[in-house]
């Protein structure tokens, strides 16, 4: 008896010691953050100061008196907003690859390899693609004749976020695509065969079967897309730093200048429980659309 | 009713997917264009092959910036987070195909731990980085890297497909559990290896926005961080800011081209990404 006690013990301890480093890790970077953000936000602190409690200040701060905050809000929430459109270019090059056309490998191997780069460097790449002078969107606007002047893309109010949100689009398609080939591989093949049989065209058999069955993967590119306005953060610092004035400001980039450009950690983290907030709401909501009767076949 | 492969039938789909490929590949090729060319950049027209391509601006990112120096740092904090990941991960994973009391509360606690980006922690991540005293160091760049939840997952899956039978045969013949790990599990999870390698070097090398808040010395800046303070200084006047990202991108996209597989697996099994 004692013997297995002590294997119990053992056993344990072992467990304990594999698990405890990964354990620590996530415990400094990722629980105890989310605790200290929700307590940083309702008090006054700085490096240098003891903290003092405030309730909702910051937050009252936020949301009447900060300009910023709305516009990199509505900013945030206008890169979200376009990414579907991403994911609809995705579904369809992901429904060519996917048929049996010779060299979809190549085709899909070229569209995935945006993805993995650098995203400093792919700011760099987009920025010199804008450029005025030397870039490739004015030397085909111009050399055809459509403008006359050269456009300034990126100094442009109006210009600058879609032009930040494409260079986005490049970088993620391929990753939507791959997302949504793995969907579109596991829809069984005996359903479009038995539709065929029955004569159903090909636009029914689309709505009617593929869509539906993608369900799932449509979800996960939704949340990559929401996730993705999070760590656009590389591509914005670098492409147009948050401006002209603010207009590519992005709620992550927001938070960095007022925590590390202005060290105001307190309003950082208050900006950060809201960013984080949306988040969880904005899945859940694309959870309801989307999962929340995926697979649902047998029912229609 | 299927056609067969390369069927005149075929051929619009593959104009629409060559027009893709070719709009997918513009931007790789300008740059590249961009930093051999030989002339001005800024001359209009642009041209289209380069003029007079040469390799000076690759020449020249060796004297105008401490190229090698971030290439080290880059290099040196990759390295530790590729190491103490996979050591992590792999005892980690193991410990999770153990039966325990509350093991079911730890897979729970780690897969909620996956839903919190970790942008959404820079405030307290910085703060407890200068708590623990690593700020500046390439063990603070590291640090957060060092356990991946997704990867913890992958190798727990890959250890329960082996079967039991080995795992008690060993341990009957006096193995160790360190032992087990490294003599049996992990010569049959090549798979899981080369997917947790892959993504820890592919999220530790373009990390920024991490380094960016915990370095503070020039001596300590990585690759990426090197690159934007080079765009800083320079703004895009120079070809030699386009050899640097050449020269830059170029182990990333070697290691996907290399190991596509089991890239792609892992990262629609990670599904995000940093």
């Amino acid at each position: 008896m004692t013997w297995f006690r002590r294997k119990r013990t053992r056993e344990l301890a072992l467990v304990v010691c594999f698990l405890l480093p990964s354990l620590a890790i996530f415990f400094l970077y990722r629980l105890l953050p989310l605790g200290w953000n929700a307590w940083l936000s309702v008090h006054a602190w700085s490096p240098l100061k003891a903290a003092q409690f405030i309730g909702v200040e910051h937050y009252e701060e936020m949301l009447l008196d900060d300009d910023m905050f709305w516009q990199a809000l509505v900013n945030t929430l206008v890169f979200i907003a376009c990414s579907p459109l991403a994911i609809a270019a995705a579904l369809g090059i992901a429904l060519l690859v996917n048929s049996d056309l010779r060299g979809a490998a190549v085709y899909r191997t070229i569209v995935f390899l945006s993805y993995p780069l650098m995203t400093v460097a792919v700011g760099i790449i987009w920025r010199w693609l804008y450029d005025e002078r030397g870039g490739f969107f004015n030397y085909v606007l111009r050399s055809s004749g459509i403008v006359d002047q050269p456009v300034k893309f990126l100094q442009s109010f109006d210009w600058a976020l879609p032009c930040v949100i494409l260079a986005d689009f490049w970088q993620v398609l391929g990753f939507y695509m791959i997302i949504l080939l793995t969907g579109l591989q596991s829809i069984p093949q005996h359903l479009y065969e038995a539709a065929r049989v029955d004569g159903v065209p090909a636009s029914a058999r689309f709505f009617r079967i593929t869509l539906p069955l993608l369900r799932p993967s449509i979800f996960l590119c939704i949340v990559v897309g929401i996730l993705n306005s999070f760590t656009s953060f590389d591509l914005v610092y670098v492409m147009t730093n948050g401006g002209p004035g603010h207009a590519t400001e992005l709620l992550i980039t927001y938070i960095y200048k007022a925590g590390f450009g202005q060290t105001r950690f307190d309003y950082a983290a208050a900006l950060t429980v809201v960013q984080f907030l949306l988040l969880v709401v904005l899945t859940v909501i694309a959870n309801k659309l989307s999962g929340g009767n995926a697979g649902s076949l047998e029912r229609q | 009713m299927r056609r067969s492969p390369g069927s005149p039938a075929h051929w619009p789909r593959h104009v629409i997917m060559i027009v893709v490929c070719f709009l997918m590949l513009v931007p790789f090729y300008w740059v590249i264009k961009t930093s051999l060319t030989g002339e001005n950049i800024y001359a209009w027209p642009p041209r289209i092959i380069p003029v007079d391509p040469h390799l000076f601006n690759y020449v020249d990112v060796w004297y105008m910036i401490p190229f090698a120096r971030y290439l080290l740092n880059s290099v040196i904090v990759t390295a530790m987070a590729i190491a103490g990941s996979l050591l992590f991960n792999v005892a980690a994973g193991y410990a999770l195909t153990r039966h325990f009391p509350g093991r079911r509360w730890i897979v729970v606690l780690l897969l909620s731990c996956m839903l919190i980006p970790f942008q959404a922690t820079i405030i307290p991540a910085y703060l407890v980085t200068s708590w623990l005293g690593v700020l500046d160091t390439w063990l603070g760049v590291a640090l957060p890297l060092l356990s991946t939840i997704i990867c913890i997952f992958i190798f727990k899956a890959s250890f329960e497909a082996v079967p039991p039978s080995l795992i008690d045969a060993a341990r009957v013949d006096g193995l160790g559990e360190w032992r087990i790990v490294t003599r049996i599990l992990l010569p049959l999870s090549k798979s899981a290896i080369a997917t947790n390698v892959i993504l820890t070097f592919i999220w530790s090398w373009n990390s920024f926005l991490w380094p960016l808040i915990a370095i503070r010395s020039p001596d300590m800046q990585t690759l990426p961080l090197g690159l934007a303070r080079f765009l800083s200084v320079m703004e895009d006047t120079t070809g030699a800011l386009f050899a640097f990202v050449v020269l830059v991108l170029i182990p990333g996209l070697a290691i996907f081209l290399m190991a596509q597989k089991e890239f792609i697996r892992g990262l629609t099994s990670g599904a995000t990404k940093g």
